[in-house]
């Protein structure tokens, strides 16, 4: 495309103030724009109409807009999709965080200006990847609760919706569930639950095709061009789907472990789905004698909240317990019923069931227990630390022993896909994802099988941050095979992963990207006669979009891509790139930096900024009116991921004296947008500092730091606390060379 | 440790002696912090501990018996008028005590309160045929079918000494402000409220019955009561046994007759004068209005709130049987309760409970500060003003 450039400056909100506009002008002949004009309010009207103008009689179709954040203002300053935009950021990241007038300051301005340039003129317009076999299907693995409801909701949103059940019979959990707790007002009693309904319902919705007593065997493709192979009584159907719906569901801990609960010592401890079993079934008794049950007794956290069997809290069996025993408070109020917790976690309305069943007289005790034991007649007496009174205690003696046991996801279940051998010495490398081969969805992706479990083997995604995903995209956990939880959540979840999967075929379809750069249309490019197969790319992928042929070349799958440009970051030979966003490009943006000679005392400081938090937070220390080191200069990039190691060198042998990373946090609580892009890139860095302290370079001249989006009243402090370090090494001893 | 045993069939008890509530509490401890024993040292506000005291009836653990935690408690009702679950706390206590008392252990220093109720009718020890000697050189009318109201004088004004001058007092204003009213006689018995709080429902019943049989005999319709406690015990305990007679507060009765210009007092008294709530009067009856009208009512009175005052008011540790309870000084509420009287720049501090007149004044004479301090009863300021 032949690029006829129009650069807008913008003078209004200070900038006018603070910078001299000519002098911008100036920077735009340098770089040969065929229009530049000056405004004192570039997002009025009149102004938006000039520009228009300038596109439509003096074929300006590169267009920069040197004035606020391109975080704002987006829909103001919206051109068709042919042409190229480019935002550089005056406001935001040099007036109003800049001494008005100075010399620097009108340094800072020219070389954001000179970059964006740069960029502009490397930018092509993305061509959105669209095949046209795409499918806008939805497939939701797992019949239970939570299926059920994820594919009549996306059926009754107008998706047609297969469903693909194990067993016989729909219902999974909730087959032999007797009763619910309560959802309406006042809370405190019990509803029935029909799972017939549901299935008629879900039956004569027309736009779902039911597999029972049938599995994935396998899932091959990328979303909206999904093949799957579901194999059911011995034969094999395919279907070509869009988007997934994982609702396989958990199953309960395996009490059997619980010796020190002393299960399996008498038939009369039993766990809280035996119980509801019994109560489903209408026949509850004491398994020992087949007596009717006088007393009973609830041990909550049964295997959950303990080190030694599940870590985490299972989150339904505290409400489940309560229900329970309402069972028994229902039948006969007189019944002695007791309750062992380590707390109650009955949030939001079911704190009035709980009430409801301490105004029953249940006795609720919190502690430790320390003892099931037989009292010497075949009944059961509980022995328990009672916080409340500080003392131990014992219980009278009880006919049955419920165990609240806790719920294992079934992506939980399985061998390793991959097993990683620390190596000796080394240092400590990325976590591969932990993958089991656990025969839910049995993809065919290179990194393995299944969803990369986060913690605990659920498939989830850091949910604060990114609500409903998995690390696989186009494919959604619900339920209790993403985190533990109850029957009105998992309703919720239902919903919410069923929207997840229509946004996500729409979007595909549309040839667009999805969270989080959601409508972005470029994609990465593979320039495959340079490949070296060295499988960086296709390990490091943090949503395992690429394939590997048998030759290990990188096979893209474009719908399967975040457009993170982690690949791209982690290319030795720098053959992957986007339309709008490539190494070269990045490359050429540091070398267009102006750096002054080192009698100049004006040393350089480039800053590569996450622009999911990083970049922000460097607007709202503008906006905030704090102002920070005028050495610096900063370029957004997709994710710290997608930093090649290149860019380094090219800043260094520019002259550049220090080189600042400011991405996401990492780790087990990572904000990365990505997932594990701003781990990688602290991998890299290490690696990089052992390389510049061989090149005797000062490797404190590269630095990685963890910001959140809340932490721009630091960003002064990071900055200036780096400059004053760089400078104290002295200027980069390339500088001129 | 050795394990305490769960007893549900204790815990049963309990709730069939009146705890019906005990269920409720969730075990916050709000009581706890909120109870006045927490404002004083000592060994009791060390061992008592209310919402300890319900965790044990709730499991019907030993231990609440012990008798410095279960009679610790002066239903004042701040915890009660506070619980977040509504927990009927003093009726949770009452039935505790009730589950020991009546088993015929009640502690050494109350067997001869509750003797002489069975005795003389009055917890006092005094003979039944002096209880009209508080009327001595008035002139009191008999409560007869014409009368409106029947006056119930508490035994404690009855008997006391300094406690007769309240009644006295009551009485003349009342002939002052033409109001018809008399009284029974020789024959009432105590109400029974105290008793019924430290746990001797059998007493109680038997104080109530013979109470209710004589009140209704004589045609009672209307009462005024010189005592909060009095007040509140008909109101509440007699309404639940089928009394229906209308019950109302000697400073009620009184507000409306100044309100009328029926009584007017005249006299300056030029005083700093502060008014104690007594937890019966306001707590749990809700009256706060009236005493504190009367108050005004009398010229020349500086009226200085207390700084604990109306629902936060701080017992004087009289109710609940306490009235009867040895505590060591230093652990006195009411020394409090007068210290906030001197902080306030009072000269009198005014009450409407016989009870609170009592502990006041031993916890004023105890600090030493009778002569900074009146204590006074809130009809005897308003005798001295006509």
């Amino acid at each position: 495309m032949e690029k006829k450039i129009g650069v807008y400056i913008c003078s209004g909100c200070g900038i006018g103030e603070s910078i001299d506009p000519e002098a911008l002008s100036a920077v735009a002949g340098e770089h040969s724009a065929a229009v530049c004009r000056t405004d004192p309010f570039l997002c009025g009207a009149e102004s938006l109409a000039r520009i228009k103008a300038d596109i439509e009689s003096e074929g300006v179709n590169s267009i920069v807009i040197a004035a606020c954040s391109p975080r704002v203002m987006t829909d103001v300053f919206d051109f068709p999709p042919d042409k190229v935009l480019e935002r550089v950021n005056l406001r935001e990241q040099v007036a109003w965080c800049q001494p008005a007038g100075e010399e620097d300051t009108l340094m800072m301005a020219e070389d954001a200006l000179r970059m964006g340039l740069v960029r502009l003129k490397e930018s092509q317009p993305p061509e959105p990847f669209i095949a046209e076999d795409f499918s806008k299907k939805i497939l939701v693995v797992g019949g239970g609760l939570t299926g059920m409801t994820a594919a009549l909701e996306a059926a009754r949103a107008g998706y047609e919706t297969i469903l693909v059940e194990k067993e016989e019979k729909l219902g999974g959990y909730v087959k032999d569930v007797y009763r619910l707790p309560p959802c309406d007002p006042p809370y405190e009693n019990l509803r029935d639950f029909n799972l017939e309904d549901l299935t008629a319902k879900l039956s004569s919705e027309p736009g779902v095709k039911v597999y029972t007593g049938a599995m994935v065997a396998s899932v091959s493709g990328a979303p909206c061009m999904f093949d799957v192979e579901i194999r059911q009584n011995g034969a094999t159907s395919s279907e070509r789907v869009g988007a997934i719906v994982l609702a396989t569901g958990s199953v309960p801990y395996d009490a059997s472990k619980l010796t020190s609960l002393s299960y399996g010592t008498s038939p009369d401890i039993i766990t809280a789905r035996d119980l509801e079993v019994m109560f489903k079934g209408g026949d509850v008794k004491r398994p020992s004698n087949g007596q009717p049950v006088g007393s009973v007794a609830f041990v909550l956290c049964a295997g959950s909240r303990d080190p030694e069997h599940l870590p985490y809290c299972s989150s339904a069996c505290c409400v489940e317990s309560l229900k329970q025993a309402r069972y028994f408070k229902e039948a006969n109020p007189e019944t002695p019923v007791y309750i062992f917790y380590k707390d109650i976690r009955s949030t939001g309305n079911y704190e009035l069931l709980y009430k409801q069943l301490q105004k029953d007289g249940v006795i609720f005790v919190r502690g430790g227990v320390t003892g099931i034991d037989d009292d010497g007649s075949g009944a059961l007496v509980i022995t328990s630390d009672d916080v409340l009174t500080g003392s131990p205690i014992m219980s009278e003696s009880v006919d049955l022993v419920v165990l609240a046991t806790g719920m294992v996801p079934t992506s939980a279940l399985g061998e390793p896909f991959k097993v990683q051998a620390p190596q000796e010495g080394a240092p400590a490398p990325v976590a591969s994802d932990a993958i089991l081969v656990s025969n839910l969805l049995n993809l065919k992706y290179r990194q393995g099988p299944e969803l990369p479990g986060l913690e605990y083997g659920f498939p989830d995604s850091h949910f604060i941050c990114f609500p409903y995903e998995s690390r696989r995209t186009g494919i959604y956990p619900a339920g209790t095979v993403r985190a533990p939880m109850d029957y009105q959540q998992d309703g919720t979840h239902a919903m919410g992963a069923a929207l997840k999967a229509i946004q996500c075929v729409e979007m595909v379809s549309a040839g667009k990207a999805v969270h989080p750069r959601a409508g972005d249309q470029s994609y990465p490019e593979f320039f495959m006669q340079r490949c070296t197969q060295c499988k960086r790319c296709t390990e490091e992928c943090p949503f395992g979009a690429i394939n590997e042929d048998e030759k290990a070349n990188p096979l893209p799958n474009p719908t399967r891509c975040r457009r993170c440009g982690v690949c791209m970051g982690a290319c030795p030979e720098r053959i992957i790139s986007f339309k709008n966003y490539s190494v070269g490009m990045i490359g050429n943006m540091i070398k267009t930096i102006n750096v002054p000679d080192e009698y100049d005392e004006k040393p350089r400081l480039l800053v590569l900024a996450c622009e999911n938090d990083a970049y922000p937070a460097l607007d709202m220390a503008g906006i905030s009116g704090l102002s920070y080191n005028p050495w610096v200069r900063i370029i957004p990039v997709r994710c710290l991921g997608s930093v090649n190691l290149v860019w380094i060198a090219d800043a260094l042998s520019k002259g550049i004296d220090g080189i600042f990373l400011l991405g996401c946090r990492h780790g087990n609580d990572y904000q990365c947008h990505f997932i594990k892009g701003s781990e990688l890139a602290n991998t890299r860095m290490t690696k990089i500092q052992e390389t510049l302290d061989r090149l005797a370079l000062e490797s404190d001249r590269v630095k990685m730091e963890q910001v959140a989006i809340t932490d721009f009243n630091l960003i002064p402090k990071i900055l200036d606390d780096f400059a004053e370090k760089v400078n104290s090494l002295g200027p980069n001893p390339y500088k001129g060379f | 440790m050795e394990p305490k045993n769960i007893l549900l069939e204790m815990k049963e008890y309990i709730v069939e002696m009146g705890a019906e509530t005990i269920n409720w509490c969730m075990q916050c401890g709000l009581c706890t912090n909120l109870c006045p024993w927490r404002l004083v040292p000592g060994q009791t506000s060390e061992e008592f501990n209310i919402r300890y005291m319900q965790r044990l009836g709730q499991m019907g653990i030993e231990g609440f018996e012990d008798e410095n935690m279960l009679f610790a408690c002066s239903t004042c009702g701040m915890c009660q008028n506070n619980c977040p679950r509504g927990v009927k706390i003093i009726d949770n206590v009452r039935a505790m005590r009730a589950s020991i008392v009546g088993g015929g252990m009640p502690p050494a220093g109350l067997r001869p309160i509750l003797g002489s109720c069975h005795a003389n009718g009055n917890p006092w020890s005094g003979p039944r045929e002096n209880r009209t000697k508080w009327q001595e050189g008035l002139d009191i009318p008999k409560f007869g079918p014409d009368t409106e109201y029947f006056l119930f004088v508490c035994c404690h004004s009855c008997y006391d000494p300094r406690s007769m001058k309240i009644a006295r007092s009551i009485a003349q204003l009342l002939l002052r402000g033409g109001v018809s009213f008399g009284v029974i006689g020789v024959e009432e018995n105590c109400c029974g409220e105290s008793m019924r709080k430290v746990g001797d429902e059998e007493l109680f019943q038997k104080l109530a019955a013979a109470n209710m049989e004589l009140f209704n005999a004589n045609g009672v319709k209307k009462i005024i009561t010189t005592s909060p406690h009095c007040l509140w015990s008909f109101k509440n305990d007699y309404a639940q046994l089928g009394a229906e007679w209308e019950v109302l507060h000697y400073t009620e009765v009184l507000s409306r007759l100044v309100a009328e210009g029926k009584i007017a007092p005249s006299t300056k008294s030029g005083k700093k004068v502060s008014f104690h709530d007594p937890c019966y009067l306001g707590r749990h009856s809700g009256i706060y209005d009236a005493p504190r009208g009367l108050l005004e009512s009398i010229p020349g009175t500086e009226v200085k709130e207390l700084g604990r005052t109306r629902e936060l008011s701080l017992c004087c540790a009289g109710g609940g049987g306490r009235i009867w309870a040895e505590v060591p000084m230093g652990e006195r509420f009411g020394e409090l309760r007068v210290l906030d009287a001197v902080a306030t720049g009072a000269e009198v501090l005014a009450t409407s409970c016989p009870y609170c007149v009592n502990m006041l004044t031993d916890a004023c004479t105890s600090l030493g500060k009778q002569d900074v301090l009146e204590i006074r009863e809130l009809s005897e300021l308003l005798v001295d003003s006509l």
